[in-house]
């Protein structure tokens, strides 16, 4: 059970969860007003074009942000290509150009844990599908936070790699299909 | 609880590090100084108090935690957009100046100082130009004046990046300014380039600036993302003090000149330019 009163979703996902989101965009509730942010894993070769991507579809409007920008109801935020995404304590981005974790740029165990340790149990953090096992530990580290914690069913995941990851490491709230993560979401009082 | 007293643990231990030391990192953003700090005491397997003991007692551990927490990657012609609109829309205007001043500030390991150097090459602007570069890391100015740096990892990115900052199938070889040897896991910038860059460590957060030049270009890129923005304030403000009128301010892809210092500037595209307009002091 959770409080349903969330301040932030965060979202973690790599290999196949691009369409993942796009669908959730696309069918959230238009005036769904906690601040989402989104730790994807890009291709090399597609460093950019992911915010116009998923702005094709969405239904609420997704920036990337830049540096020390409040986050605000209403809006995806996602993390720039090549810059790790941090929430700080005051409910800014922080960005940071350190070293690759989990081979990773950004690093979805950052984001997911910077996010925990600012929410707390006010934190909704989502795992999908991914090919590597970054973002397991981070997703942990919410449920730490009693936080509430959602991993995509590894049967409905492209890749199954990063929820099994996370399913090895605690036992999450909820293992969904991405329809019912769009069900979720779309349940929450606005 | 937890969080709160490892919060004023760390503050603390700046306070320690400023007090005994040149350096001043109570005003870096707190997740990221925060972060790092807990990885020295890992690496180092220390304590906070044993981490507070060493620091006040042996200097040159504090240069090895000054080196532990700054943050030194960087690319070749990382954002390659951003180059590309250099290369077509600013660099041009300086064909007919004698003179041109530059500042790489936090340089690193030195890859955008000669990722510009390539460019005005290529423009045929690299002689008039003079060029400082400066870090607070003494381990990566060494890294950047031997212009080496590894090829595993890097060469194809940096192959990419080179490319993509010039028009399509227009870009010169590559051959043309490194050197890229795989036996040796090496890529080596142009000798020639090195030592037209003089290298200088410098703490931008304290030290006095170590040339007295005003410039015409100013890089500094991913710099001001490890700062608290009361910090990023003055840093513009010395930033926008070193800059001729006209000229510009090269910032990375996501940071942003906010609240009253944005209206010193005009933005166009990647570059802000220091604007002439008149200023009222406040």
């Amino acid at each position: 059970m959770h409080d349903a009163d969330f301040k932030i979703v965060v979202i973690g996902g790599s290999a196949g969860s691009f369409s993942v989101v796009s669908n959730i965009l696309a069918a959230i509730n238009p005036d769904f007003k906690i601040p989402i942010v989104l730790s994807l894993h890009r291709l090399k070769h597609l460093r950019s074009g992911l915010v116009e991507g998923l702005s094709l579809k969405s239904l609420i409007k997704v920036v990337e942000p830049n540096d020390k920008d409040k986050l605000m109801p209403n809006t995806v935020y996602l993390a720039p290509a090549n810059y790790h995404l941090f929430i700080e304590l005051d409910g800014t981005v922080a960005l940071s150009t350190e070293e690759a974790f989990n081979h990773s740029r950004p690093s979805i165990d950052y984001t997911l844990s910077s996010a925990a340790y600012v929410y707390r149990e006010k934190t909704l953090g989502i795992l999908l599908t991914g090919a590597n096992k970054d973002g397991a530990q981070g997703i942990k580290d919410i449920a730490d936070k009693n936080g509430y914690t959602i991993v995509q069913d590894p049967l409905t995941a492209d890749i199954d790699t990063m929820p099994k990851a996370a399913l090895r490491l605690f036992t999450p709230n909820e293992v969904i299909s991405p329809k019912q993560i769009v069900q979720f979401l779309n349940s929450l009082p606005i | 609880m937890q969080d709160k007293e490892r919060e004023s643990t760390y503050k603390e231990y700046l306070q320690v590090l400023k007090e005994c030391s040149p350096y001043d990192f109570s005003e870096y953003s707190d997740n990221s100084i925060d972060r790092r700090i807990q990885k020295v005491m890992q690496d180092y397997n220390l304590d906070m108090g044993g981490l507070i003991h060493k620091t006040k007692t042996n200097p040159q551990f504090v240069e090895q935690v000054v080196e532990a927490i700054t943050v030194n990657t960087t690319e070749l012609f990382r954002d390659p957009e951003v180059w590309n609109y250099l290369r077509v829309k600013l660099l041009p205007g300086f064909k007919n100046r004698p003179k041109i001043n530059i500042w790489h500030a936090g340089c690193s390991s030195g890859q955008e100082v000669y990722s510009l150097m390539v460019l005005l090459d290529h423009l045929n602007l690299l002689d008039r130009c003079e060029i400082f570069a400066t870090d607070i890391s003494k381990k990566a100015l060494e890294s950047a004046k031997t212009g080496q740096y590894r090829y595993s990892y890097n060469y194809g990115k940096y192959l990419e990046n080179f490319k993509a900052s010039f028009d399509e199938d227009k870009a010169p070889d590559f051959d043309k300014y490194f050197k890229a040897d795989e036996a040796n896991d090496t890529i080596s910038v142009n000798p020639d380039f090195l030592k037209k860059v003089k290298f200088v460590k410098h703490d931008l957060v304290k030290g006095e600036l170590p040339f007295y030049n005003r410039v015409d270009l100013l890089f500094c890129r991913n710099v001001l993302i490890y700062f608290n923005s009361n910090l990023q304030a003055k840093i513009v403000q010395r930033l926008h003090d070193r800059l001729f009128p006209g000229g510009s301010l090269i910032l990375g892809s996501h940071e942003t000149i906010s609240g009253f210092l944005n209206t010193k500037f005009t933005k166009k595209g990647p570059v802000y330019t220091r604007s002439d307009a008149f200023h009222f002091k406040y």
